[in-house]
C-alpha cells in the first residue's frame, strides 16, 4: 500500500469511528442518522483504500439506507429496561471485546492465510455474486425483500388500528 | 506511511467494538439498531482486508462478495428491526 493509499485508510478509519461514537452520544434521532452516514462514508473510504471499489459502491448504498432509516421520526420510542449500572458493565465489555480483537489481531499469525482466487475487478465479484454464490445472494435479497415488506406491512396495520 | 494487515484488523476491531459500544449504551431500542451496520462493516473490513493483503495468487474478490453481503444484511435487519418497532411517536 503507497502512502497516499495509507493516508486515505487512516483517514477513513477517523471518520468511521469517530461517526460511530457520535452515533452513540448525540440524543437527537436526525443527527444520530447524520453520524451514521459519516460513518458509512468512512467504511466506504476504507474499502476504496484497500482497493473493494465495488464494495464501496454498493456499501455507499446500503448505508446511506441504514442512516435514512434511522434518521426517519416516525418510529416509536422503545425503552430498555436495562439499568444504568448494566450499560456502564456493556460499555466495559464492549472494550473488553476491543481489547480482545485487538490482541488477537496483533499475535494472530496470518502470514500464512492463502487464497488462490482469480482476478479482482468488478466483473470478478458479479460473477461470484451472480454464479458461483447465487444461492446466498438470492437469499440476501429475499430477506431484504421480506424485511421490506414486513416494515411496510407494520407501518399500514399501525395506521389503520389508529 | 503504510498499512499493513496488522492495521486493518485493528480498525475492524476497533468498529465492531464502537457498533458493539452503541447497541449495548443507547436506552432506546431503536437507536440501539444504529450499531448493528456498524459491526457489519467492521466485519467487512477485516474480510477485505485480510483478502487484500494475504492473499495469494492473485488480489481475489472473495473479500468483497463478504463485505457486499454484510452490507445488504446490515441493511435488511435494520429495516426489519424498525419495521417490528414500529410507528409511533418520535424522539
Amino acid at each position: 500500500m503507497d502512502s497516499l493509499h495509507a493516508i486515505g485508510f487512516y483517514v477513513s478509519a477517523a471518520i468511521s469511528i469517530g461517526g460511530g461514537l457520535l452515533v452513540a452520544f448525540l440524543p437527537a434521532r436526525e443527527s444520530r442518522g447524520v453520524a451514521l452516514a459519516v460513518a458509512g462514508l468512512g467504511i466506504v473510504g476504507l474499502y476504496a483504500s484497500l482497493s473493494a471499489g465495488f464494495a464501496g459502491l454498493v456499501a455507499l448504498v446500503c448505508y446511506a439506507g441504514c442512516a435514512a432509516l434511522v434518521a426517519a421520526p416516525q418510529y416509536r420510542v422503545m425503552e430498555s429496561v436495562v439499568t444504568g449500572v448494566w450499560r456502564q458493565v456493556g460499555a466495559v465489555a464492549a472494550a473488553g471485546l476491543f481489547g480482545v480483537l485487538a490482541y488477537a489481531a496483533w499475535r494472530g499469525d496470518f502470514v500464512h492465510f492463502a487464497f488462490y482466487g482469480g482476478g479482482i475487478n468488478s466483473a470478478s465479484v458479479g460473477r461470484l455474486l451472480f454464479a458461483h454464490d447465487t444461492l446466498a445472494t438470492e437469499a440476501l435479497g429475499a430477506l431484504v425483500f421480506v424485511a421490506l415488506v414486513g416494515a411496510t406491512a407494520a407501518w399500514r396495520l399501525r395506521d389503520r388500528s389508529r | 506511511m503504510t498499512a499493513g494487515l496488522v492495521s486493518v484488523l485493528f480498525v475492524a476491531a476497533a468498529l465492531v467494538a464502537v457498533g458493539a459500544f452503541v447497541a449495548v449504551w443507547k436506552r432506546d431500542l431503536t437507536a440501539a439498531l444504529a450499531g448493528l451496520p456498524l459491526m457489519f462493516g467492521g466485519a467487512g473490513v477485516a474480510f477485505v482486508g485480510a483478502s487484500r493483503f494475504a492473499a495469494a495468487g492473485g488480489p481475489p474478490a472473495f473479500g468483497q462478495e463478504v463485505a457486499v453481503l454484510l452490507a445488504v444484511a446490515a441493511l435488511a435487519l435494520v429495516a426489519l428491526g424498525l419495521g417490528i418497532a414500529g410507528r409511533g411517536t418520535s424522539r
